[in-house]
């Protein structure tokens, strides 16, 4: 993983993390540290040619990445982005140190203000894979379900509707026409069951560009309930896709933080 | 000075125009955004609003685990017993910011026909939406199932689910969150949160439409009257014609 900052016209930090604990920071294409150290909480001092002091701090997430931050002279360094960074008012390109625009004279948003909306943009791409996996898998339970309901229906062949089905289920005495409509029902609901949660996830990713926190927030809420809803049905689907599950609320918790973070400074 | 560009990237100020006629402007001073005191107090308290909705989150859980073997009315009073515990311990942490909540306002005539005009607003949805559902032959459980099956009064089926319902609901999602959080955020964010909460916490994504606009409704009647009671009253109403109409 490499990481760049263009401090400003003549100053550049690029760092390099390597596997095992491997890291490379160099100062306009000069080495100045180079270890392979194992740690998960790292700060790493080192200075400018113009004599700033400065220090890339390794803070580490409750998954995935650490998150890195260089800070010069006690000021967070905008990181270069991949694609150019542009000015919101006018859309002229812009350099990662430019407090101003130079086209409109705008502000450009500082270093701190990019780092949060990016954590609010991440939780609002989880809300949208959430979306998308719903419809998904949506469609895939539905198939399954449908092949259920044709064998369950098979067996409730020839026993009139009046008539009371056999054998308890779930502890509760069934009659064989309530039992067919529900069985008839079960993948329509499936589905629609997750259809509705699309189109919820849908209308909070669209609605969090406007208020991301109220957005995310529900996003979160109604997330942490469909876990424990399918959990009370089947507790075995609490370990089912463990790691998609945390990693997608640890993103919307970043993104609950961030955007309570930009809200108080607005205010 | 870079091409293209008239003002200068690092202070703002203007290259192209005289230096007197247009000042630079004044850089924002620098926030330490997520750092700040005011982020911090209300951090924890969302942490708060957290717990609480995790704990109520965490008795379904538990009841709804245990359900699976026991099918008891009595495990539905423990639950209510449980929920109401923990939503009186919110409460009286919180008692002296939500003191307004329990005092009866005057209101003028307007004022009361607006929140009749909402309850009556609704039932009338309300009804529909789950009209329109047994017209689609979607097969909703009975909230009075097992209480039915075991026997169990009018009067006591009305005090577990419309009774305790009315109030200790209305006292977590209208009295502490939605406060809570208008303190925090705003009152119309505060109004949405809380009634999107207040849904999905039924655990059942086919009501969660409804209960979203149960929660729109009792929350803006109680944004309307800055009180808790009106809310209390239409939630316990609907809560008992549902059990009425079961019975």
């Amino acid at each position: 993983m490499d990481r760049k900052w263009e401090l400003d016209e003549a100053n550049t930090v690029t760092a390099h993390f390597g596997f095992f604990g491997k890291k490379v920071i160099s100062v306009n294409g000069k080495e100045v540290y180079s270890a392979r150290k194992y740690t998960r909480n790292r700060e790493i001092d080192f200075s400018l040619p113009d004599g700033r002091p400065a220090v890339l701090s390794l803070i580490p997430e409750f998954i995935g990445r650490p998150t890195v931050h260089l800070k010069v002279a006690g000021a967070l360094a905008m990181e270069t982005p991949k694609k150019p960074i542009t000015c919101g008012s006018c859309g002229a390109v812009a350099k990662p140190y430019d407090k101003f625009c130079g086209k409109c004279g705008k502000p450009m948003p500082s270093a701190e203000d990019r780092e949060l909306r990016g954590n609010i943009s991440s939780a609002t791409g989880a809300i949208k894979a959430l979306a998308v996996l719903y419809v998904l898998g949506g469609l895939l339970m539905f198939a399954v379900a449908r092949g259920h309901t044709d064998t369950a229906l098979s067996k409730l062949e020839g026993m009139p509707d009046e008539a009371t089905y056999p054998t308890q289920i779930e502890g509760r005495s069934y009659k064989v026409g309530e039992l067919r409509k529900q069985i008839e029902w079960e993948p329509w609901g499936v589905l629609i069951v997750n259809l509705i949660l699309a189109t919820i996830m849908v209308a909070l990713a669209l609605w969090a560009r406007r208020a991301p926190l109220p957005a995310v927030l529900i996003a979160a809420a109604t997330y942490l309930v469909l876990i424990v809803a399918n959990a009370i049905g089947d507790p075995r689907t609490l370990a089912q896709g463990w790691v998609i599950k945390l990693i997608v609320i640890a993103f919307l918790v970043k993104g609950i933080k961030a955007a309570l973070a930009l809200r108080t400074a607005r205010a | 000075m870079r091409s293209g560009t008239q003002f200068c990237p690092a202070c703002g100020q203007n290259l192209l125009a005289p230096a007197a006629a247009v000042p630079a402007p004044t850089p924002a001073p620098a926030k330490e955004l997520a750092g700040g005191r005011r982020f911090v107090q209300l951090w924890e308290e969302l942490k708060r609003l957290a717990w609480l909705f995790g704990l109520l989150l965490g008795t379904s859980f538990i009841f709804g685990i245990v359900w699976r073997g026991i099918r008891s009315p009595w495990l539905e009073v423990m639950e209510t017993a449980v929920m109401a515990a923990i939503v009186l311990i919110a409460v009286s942490q919180r008692y002296p910011r939500l003191k307004f909540l329990f005092e009866v306002h005057s209101s003028s005539l307007r004022e009361a026909a607006i929140l009749v005009g909402v309850a009556v607003l609704f039932v009338v949805l309300a009804s529909a939406y789950f009209e329109l559902l047994a017209h689609l032959g979607v097969p909703i459980a009975k909230a009075t199932g097992t209480l039915q099956r075991a026997g169990w009064p009018l009067w006591a089926v009305l005090l577990l689910v419309s009774v305790a319902p009315g109030v200790f609901e209305e006292l977590a999602f209208r009295g502490v969150i939605q406060s809570s959080l208008e303190r925090m955020l705003n009152a119309r964010d505060a109004w949405l949160i809380q009634a999107a909460l207040f849904s999905v916490l039924h655990l059942s994504p086919l009501i969660f439409p409804s209960h979203f606009l149960m929660g729109l409704c009792f929350g803006y009647m109680r944004k309307r009257s800055r009180s808790i009671y009106p809310g209390m009253l239409l939630h316990a109403c609907w809560n008992a014609l549902v059990v009425v109409g079961e019975f």
